[in-house]
């Protein structure tokens, strides 16, 4: 893409005011996305011209870009659709004129049956399809939920959101989409599942996997205690001599499993100290011989 | 979506007197029930593009009037053109 102003409107850096709106009328008139219905490109030229001239007719910004002051970015005007994106919809609109073709429609050739059975097509056609996205949050997506999608027009739509669904799935809604003509009935409604990240759970096939802090004492002694899955909290059991990185599986508490059973939940577990010196655990553990003699870093290379 | 004359009015840009006159010209076929007339958002974007004939590519009445004839029927074209296109890909419709 060219950035230079005067290169997109082929123009001279000095040209007059008038030569230059000439040229901008010259190019608008032949790259208007609107005049141009089956140029993909028409719009993206269209729009680097009309930046182009939104800088060039403004005499300050344009002393201002020829001593090299701003570049050529910023200055495209915001613009709605184009007349074009609705005349080449299939819907109907009341500015469709046949007259230029009315002849074809009319005779008794193959060309004008083939555009007979189009209209009788086109006139039970199916509603569209209509596509939304969805974002939930991640315990939602492994013990589903009910959500409410408020659409563009202001209706809204009831969302079931099946268990165990995985990020990118999309739901399909019969007869939730736009409305056919005719006998063609509503087209879907077609809703593609985001799951926002989880500050605790993450999720692996059909597994869940959760960090849990214990304590030393449970670490050491092994204790019951409550830990957080998707669908609620539950009490685990975590043995004597636990250790960090030790993982616990709990069975049947992960996401639902395509054609039956379940998921399972890996806590992996993280043995924190207490914060802060303890007068009681330095005494305790100077005077252990065990801990003393245990080296972690036995086999790792140095 | 339904769009009232006044909201249109404000998103269109235009004044009273050049929306009555291009109304006028059939420039603009607004949806007249017997209560009110309604816009959509077709009229807003071919509002959009008379102001670009006019404004930027210096058309004057006259011309806006041929060029939009013609578009309607290039427009109309292009949905014949596709809905062919149907036909002949699906034959069994």
């Amino acid at each position: 893409m060219s950035t230079d102003p005067y290169e997109v409107l082929g123009v001279k850096k000095g040209v007059s005011p008038g030569d230059l709106q000439k040229a901008y009328r010259r190019l608008a008139k032949k790259y208007h996305p609107d005049l141009n219905p089956g140029d993909k490109t028409a719009e993206s030229k269209f729009k680097e011209l009309s930046a182009a001239y939104a800088l060039l007719e403004d005499p300050e910004k344009r002393a201002q870009f020829d001593r090299g002051e701003i570049d050529a970015s910023g200055t495209e005007r915001p613009r709605q659709n184009y007349y074009r994106d609705y005349a080449n919809s299939e819907q109907d609109h009341p500015y469709a004129n046949s007259s230029g073709f009315a002849d074809f429609m009319g005779s008794e050739d193959a060309l004008s049956e083939l555009l007979r059975r189009g209209a009788r097509a086109q006139a039970n056609r199916r509603g569209h399809d209509l596509e939304f996205r969805l974002p939930i949050k991640f315990i939602e997506s492994i013990a589903g939920a009910s959500k409410r999608l408020t659409l563009p027009d202001g209706n809204t739509l009831d969302v079931a959101i099946p268990p165990g669904i995985v990020a990118g799935q999309v739901l399909r809604l019969r007869g939730k989409g736009a409305p056919g003509l005719g006998k063609g009935g509503f087209g879907d409604a077609l809703i593609e599942v985001e799951i926002m990240p989880d500050r605790l759970f993450t999720r692996e096939r059909d597994d869940v996997y959760l960090e849990w802090p214990i304590s030393l004492s449970e670490a050491v002694l092994g204790a019951k205690i409550k830990i957080p899955t998707p669908t609620g909290d539950v009490t685990m059991a975590v043995p004597k001599a636990s250790n960090t990185d030790t993982t616990l599986r709990l069975k049947g508490k992960g996401a639902p499993k395509q054609g039956g059973g379940q998921g399972d939940q890996m806590v992996k577990l993280k043995v924190m100290l207490p914060k802060g010196p303890d007068p009681d655990l330095e005494a305790f553990v100077a005077n252990w011989e065990n801990g003393k003699t245990y080296d972690p870093r036995e086999g790792m290379a140095s | 979506m339904k769009i009232t004359k006044q909201e249109f009015l404000i998103r269109s840009g235009l004044g009273q007197e050049t929306l009555a006159s291009w109304l006028e010209e059939q420039w603009l076929i607004p949806s007249d029930s017997s209560v009110e007339t309604s816009f959509s958002d077709i009229d807003i974007a071919r509002a959009q593009l008379i102001r670009d004939l006019q404004e930027i590519m210096g058309v004057n009445d006259e011309g806006v009037g041929v060029i939009l004839n013609l578009v309607d029927q290039l427009y109309s074209m292009r949905r014949t053109l596709m809905t062919l296109q149907n036909v002949v890909q699906h034959p069994s419709d």
